[in-house]
Parts: structure tokens; sequence; C-alpha cells
């Protein structure tokens, strides 16, 4: 009997474990999704960054959220009138309530942007400065006054930092804000196990339409290759930021889909026009000719994204995309640089992060640009020391990349162009009085004709003063089991899983 | 065990050991301030600006140098320093991390469960695992088994540990599925992370293991024991292991210390929470406090394993024991 007893204990020990093994079963009530990283936190207005505005999206609601064709649509906001240029009037959705049960109200609206114009919003002031003051008309009316006239502003009430927060909520909860969110969106805060995951739950006293399935896990992976493998073996539903290496594995799995969004990123080749012989046109454009962009693209990135034709990227409002792509003339470059009187051959660095692709983009350049006489050696910096350097103006080319976290062309291009970002953000130190003109211009004229055409003329005029080489534009990539219905990736970088459903 | 056996010297020997422990946590504070000193001085004149790093990319020059004023980063060296050591010294406030604005401690806590574990575990497997071998290849020198089990040990310690848990999930999770290749909430999750951690640990104990064994083997007592006709199994498990002990809990103690500063290859690898990669993002984004307190942390967490295990010695050698008399 008791050796009897002694094999059913374990039997009963192996008969768990294996089940432990196993993994809990997939309940279809819950999606778990993986992300590169954890969000930093779930205060909207304390970081510029995808992890924590992909949460964000969830928890809170914006008075405009970003409809499915790239333009503003009402959320929290019912409807809105720009009374003129300076002035925007917003009608509150009733009885919305917060998830502490408080409703929703203008106070909640002028408290939000106060907020966001005050210290603890310095990541993304830029959004905001131009706001002078937010007046409460009564309970459920907010009128908005600019500084001067700011187009993107009904665009830039999209982003993260236009999420709606409830004044009691913040001001109880002082410093731990951050993890203890409270906010009008179809998910309320669970729990946060730092690093890990984040849960989420449904709200179920959410105004709008309420989501399919009761709990959202957001877990962080880092590990590309461990994403992969979570989604194959089923552990995740939906896995984001699929790399370039990982690509086939999931097209060819019949369990699962791949879903794809060229994203408003541009990574390019800077030229410092502060400094000798790049401060002559003719130079950066030989550096532009003697290079196959689309050559490059193709071998580093294989077959994700594409190779830019402008400065914004192409699903941000007012991007060229009709333009001829980037010809590859290395007797014009020679030309070129003989007409500049450039003394060949020319010593250069390229400077670069540790990021492998870059690594990889700067060294074909270096053996393009060896075929015109500019000897180029590949200087790779680690990121904080990148930035740092790149301040102290001696460089000579490098690759970086730039993003408009708000897709207006207003934020594609005035940190990088605009003179009075030198150094700051423009570190092709590029400085030209009739691009600044134009881009002020730009960011007062309201959406139209006009300003499209502005915007076009400002692409030409900068590409044909050549500041940088474009090199790439990014994909979002996602992989997602073949039961997930109602996904679609945002160029934005972070996606909305609110109208997911279980087939 | 001898230890507790007189009850006249027993609170004496209680008073002693206080006092020891009282000495050892006193000497803890010239380690922590020098420790601080260096990190601070590293974080000083390494290039990078925390601000431009936490802010973003597209923040403005305004907001940096905002930042910059709040956090007193342009303040001379000395000031920042003196400032740091006065608030963690008086006021236990070792500040806030600057990207997610949560307090340093706060962060270190949530990290600090998953490294315990992770270290704990693979500790675990390396004592049951190396100190049977380094035993058995003790008594059976130059035995087909010696020479396996040396050569096996050999290969533990030169795999790097990425490659190995690449491979471990390569094989137990997608492979064969047993186990989930990533997470360490459930007990199966924790498996395969040990497992490639324990490797390098198992390697040394081993090795260490069957140099301590050999040397005691060879000494006088142990001839006496057989002479007095003891079992052979007495004598390796009373005589011999008790006293080849001493470096093998010297060994164990200081992996299992490294292993608490965190293990960032294996938390990559397996998307573990830990102190490693909470200290890697750190610096990383120039973190100051969060990279501050973090190796005030490893200083603190080493030094306490030390003390345990010089501690643990008294308990184990009736040798070292004699010195608290």
């Amino acid at each position: 009997m008791k050796r009897f007893t002694k094999l059913a204990l374990l039997a009963a020990v192996f008969a768990v474990f294996t089940g432990m093994c196993a993994g809990a079963a997939l309940a279809k009530d819950t999606l778990i999704v993986a992300n590169i990283y954890d969000a930093k936190t779930l205060d909207p207005i304390a970081t510029n960054e995808v992890a924590t505005s992909g949460m964000c999206l969830h928890v809170y609601d914006n008075l405009l959220s970003l409809g499915a064709d790239g333009a503003p649509v009402p959320q929290l906001a019912e409807k809105y009138e720009i009374i003129d240029n300076l002035t925007y009037k917003f009608n509150l959705r009733k009885g919305v309530k917060f998830h502490n049960g408080e409703e929703m109200k203008a106070a909640d609206v002028k408290y939000t942007f106060e907020r966001a114009k005050s210290p603890a919003g310095a990541s993304i002031r830029q959004y905001v400065d131009d706001i002078n003051t937010v007046e409460v008309i009564d309970d459920y009316t907010v009128v908005f006054k600019m500084k001067r006239p700011f187009t993107p502003f009904l665009m830039a009430l999209t982003h993260t930092c236009g999420s709606i927060l409830n004044k009691k909520a913040v001001e109880a909860a002082g410093d731990n804000y951050g993890m203890n969110p409270v906010g009008t969106g179809p998910f309320k805060f669970k729990s946060w196990a730092k690093g890990d995951r984040i849960t989420l739950e449904r709200n179920e006293e959410y105004w709008g339409k309420k989501p399919a399935f009761k709990t959202l896990v957001m877990r962080a992976i880092p590990e590309a290759t461990n994403r992969t493998i979570e989604l194959e073996s089923g552990a995740i539903d939906i896995a984001y930021q699929i790399t370039t290496n990982d690509l086939k594995r999931v097209q060819e799995n019949p369990k699962l889909a791949l879903m794809r969004v060229v994203d408003n990123s541009t990574t390019y080749m800077g030229l410092n026009c502060s400094k000798a012989p790049f401060d002559n046109p003719k130079v950066r454009k030989a550096v532009s000719l003697a290079l196959d962009t689309v050559g490059i693209q193709k071998a580093v990135w294989r077959g994700v994204g594409k190779a830019p034709v402008a400065p914004i990227a192409p699903n941000i409002l007012y991007a060229i995309k009709d333009a001829k792509p980037h010809v590859q003339d290395v007797e014009a470059a020679k030309k070129l640089l003989a007409e500049a009187g450039v003394k060949l051959p020319l010593n250069v660095q390229i400077w670069t992060n540790e990021r492998k692709e870059r690594i990889d983009m700067a060294t074909i350049i270096q053996s393009q640009l060896e075929e015109v006489g500019i000897k180029a050696e590949i200087k790779v910096l680690e990121w904080g020391a990148y930035l740092d350097g790149l301040k102290q103006k001696t460089h000579d080319m490098f690759i970086l990349g730039w993003v408009a976290s708000v897709p207006d062309p207003e934020f594609a291009v005035s940190g990088v162009f605009h003179s009075s970002m030198v150094g700051s953000t423009n570190f092709s130190y590029f400085v030209n009085p009739d691009v600044d003109k134009m881009m002020e211009q730009g960011k007062a004229l309201p959406n139209g004709p006009e300003r499209e055409k502005l915007y076009k003329d400002l692409q030409e005029k900068i590409d044909s003063l050549t500041p940088w080489v474009y090199l790439h534009n990014d994909e979002q990539i996602c992989g997602t089991q073949k039961n997930i219905k109602g996904f679609q990736p945002s160029p934005r970088g972070y996606h909305v899983l609110t109208n997911v459903s279980f087939e | 065990m001898g230890f507790f056996c007189a009850p006249a010297f027993f609170e004496e020997g209680w008073k002693r050991m206080l006092k020891y422990i009282f000495r050892r946590i006193l000497s803890l504070i010239p380690v922590l301030i020098g420790v601080t000193f260096i990190v601070f001085s590293l974080l000083y004149l390494t290039p990078g600006d925390p601000a431009r790093m936490v802010l973003g990319d597209q923040a403005t020059e305004e907001a940096v140098t905002d930042f910059r004023i709040k956090e007193g980063l342009d303040d001379p060296f000395i000031v920042q320093f003196a400032r740091y050591v006065y608030k963690a010294a008086f006021k236990g406030d070792i500040g806030r991390s600057y990207v997610t604005k949560r307090p340093v401690s706060d962060e270190i806590l949530s990290a600090f469960p998953s490294t315990i574990k992770l270290a704990a575990f693979s500790v675990i497997i390396a004592i049951c695992l190396g100190i049977p071998f380094g035993i058995i290849s003790a008594i059976k020198q130059y035995s087909l088994f010696d020479s396996i089990t040396m050569f096996f040990a050999l290969v533990g310690l030169s795999m790097p540990v990425f490659w190995l848990g690449l491979l471990l999930i390569l094989l137990f999770s997608v492979r064969l599925g047993w186990f989930p290749s990533s997470g360490f909430d459930t007990f199966s999750a924790m498996v395969l992370p040990s497992v490639a951690l324990s490797a390098q640990v198992i390697a040394i104990v081993t090795r260490m293991t069957r140099s301590s064994m050999l040397e005691v083997i060879r000494s006088d007592y142990i001839r006496t024991a057989r002479a007095k006709g003891q079992t052979e199994g007495k004598v390796i498990w009373r005589h011999a292991l008790g006293n080849a002990l001493i470096p093998i809990v010297t060994i164990v103690g200081l992996q299992f210390g490294h292993l608490l500063g965190g293990a960032i290859l294996t938390e990559s690898i397996f998307s573990i929470p830990g102190v490693g990669r909470l200290m890697v993002e750190a610096i990383k984004m120039r973190d100051y406090p969060l990279v501050q307190g973090g190796v005030l942390y490893v200083a603190v967490a080493f030094s306490v394993v030390n003390l345990l295990v010089d501690l643990l010695y008294a308990f184990v050698d009736p040798r070292i024991k004699a010195q608290y008399r």
C-alpha cells in the first residue's frame, strides 16, 4: 500500500508539472500582446515614447482621435468649430465617466492642457506651446485660444499628450500618478509587473463601443526571436515589431498572419552644412548622386520599408508620393565635385550609432563614395555619446532617424531644418532663411490646397539644397494569430487594440 | 553543533557574534561612500546628456535646459555629490528615476524578486549537481568519470550564456514545447533561464569541490580515520567533506552575490524583468539616480552575502568557531 501511495503521489506531481509546462490555456476573453519594450509610465505627458503611448491609447480618450484615414475625428468632443485661426471651440460629450466614477467636464480639459504646458510636460512641450489659454464656457464647452496660428493643433490633440485627465485623480495621486492612471478609455488599469507586463480590464461603463474581450495584457519581450517564438507557440495573440529575420517564418506559418504599414520615420544621412566642403550645396548634391540609395535600402533592409524620395514620410499629410525614385549618377557626381573645386581624395567621417542596419548602410555608402574619390571612415558611437558629439559641430556626415510623433508636416520638417533648432535637433546645421520662412508660413496656413502646395515646394527646395541623403522609411510589422480580427497597425508605431475580436 | 552545546558559553558567544555583525555593518559605510563616489565620477565624466535622453529627441532645447536646471546637473561635481550623499544618508532618499519618475527604491524592489529567484535557483541547481559530481570526481580521480566531468565543466565554463540560452529555447521551447521561452511568472518559465545561467556556476562549483576534496583527502586525519577502520562513506561524508566545505562555501557565496547584481544576458534572452536589465537600461538612458541606486544596492547585497558566508563558516568548520572564543 505504501509503495502505491508513493507512486500515486509521484504521478500526481508529474501530472501537475506537465500541466504547468503546457502553460495556461488561453482564455478567449484575454488578448495578450507582446511589444519590444515596457511602457515607462502611464502619465501621458511624462514622456514621448511609443510603448507608453500604446498603453495610454487604451486607458484614456482624447478630445479628437486619429481616424482610419489619418485625419482627426471627434472622440470626447462631440463637435468642434474653428472660429478663427486662433480660436477653437469644443462641445464635450455629456455623461462620460472616468474610471473613478467622476464625470468628465470642461474643467478636466482645462486642467489637462494647463498641466501639459507646465514643467511636468517637458517632453511634449513643442505640441502644446502655442496654446495660449483654455477657457471653460460651461461644463461641456471649452474654448482654446492660440498664441499665433497653429494649424497642427487639431492633429496634436490626437497625440498621447492630449489624453484627458481627471483633475481629482491626478492631484490625489501626486508623484505616483504614473502608476495609478485614471482615464475615460475603453480599458481600466488593473496591474503592472514592471518590466514584464501591464494588465488592463474592460471598462464596463465605457461611453463608446466596448471591447469584445475582457482583459488586455501587454507583455514586454525585448528579444525579437522570442516574440516570434511566443507567437508560434500560441502564448501570445499579437506580436509587434517582427524583424526582417523572422518575416518569412511568420508569413509561411499557416496559423499566423502578417500585417505591415510604412511608418512615420525617416532614416537619413545628414551632411554638416556648417563645415567645409559640405557648406557648398554642389558638394552635397554630389554625395547624393554618388549613392544608390534604392539599392542600399534593398540590400540592408531586405524587403522591409522603402527608400524615401523626400523628407516627409509617405503616410504624413502632404508627403510627396509620386516623385521618381532616386537615381545614382556617378559621372554627374564627379563633375559636381570638380566644379566645386574639391581636392580629391577627400577624407571624411561617417558617424552612426550601434544599430546594425545603420552600420551596414554606412559600410555600403563608404564603398560607393570611394568611387568618386571620397574616403570615408566609419565611426560607431554609443547613443548618448553620439547625441553629445553631434552638438560639437565637428562631424562630416552622420546617420540618424527622425520621427514625426504628431503626423503633421510641420513636425516632420521644422525640428530638423529650422535654423532655430540648430544643435538641438537640426544636426545638419542647415540654415536657410527662405526655408525658415516657408516652414513658418506652413505652420500657420489652414489645411487645404495652399498649404499642400507650400509643403510640396518646401520639400523640393530642401531637396535641391540636399542637407540630407534619404535612406529608409521603416515599416511597422506585426504578427497575429489567424483568428484575430479587427487589428490594423498604424504608422504611428502604436496600435489600436480596442476593435480586436477573436473569430 | 558544538557551538550550542555549552550553556555557559551560549550567551557570551551570541554577544560576540552580534558585536561581530555590527562591526561588519559599520564597515559597509566607507564601502558605500567609496562606491558612490566612483560611480558618480564615472557618470559625470561619461558623455551623454540625461536631459536629452529622457525627454527624447523631439523635445525643445528649452525643455532640455529646464530639466538640467531642475535636477541640478550643471552644478559643480562636489555640490552634486554632497547633495546626493546628504539626502541618501540623512533622509533615506536616493532619488527618483529620471525616466519613470518613480522612487529609485521602488524600481529596484520591483526588479529584485525576479533576480533573487533566478540567482537562488541557479545556485541551488549548481550545488545539487556540482558538489556530488565534484566529490565523485575527487574520489575517482583520473578515472573516466573524472575526465568526462572535467570536460563538461570546461565546456560549461566556456559556453556563453546567451548561446546556451538560445540553444535551450530552440530545443525545449520550439522543438519540444515543454517550457515557455520567456517570462518568469510560472515555475516552468523559470526552468530554462535557471539552467542556462547555472552552467557556469555548476562548472565552477564542480571544479572547486573536486580540488578542495583532493586536498583534504590527502591529509593525515583522513588517513587516521581510515586506519581506525571507519567505513569509506563516513570518511568522505563526515570527515573529508566537512573540512573541504570552506572554499566551496566561499565560491558559492561569491557566485550568488555576483548573480544578485543581475544577469543581463539571461534576462534579455528570456525577458526576465530583473536588476540586470534595469541597470543596463538606466545606463543607456543616463538615468543617474537609478544607476547610482542600483550600484548601491549591488554593493549592499554583495556585502550582506559575504557576511552571511563568513557567519556560515563558523557553523561549518569547528576551527573557525574556535576563533569566536
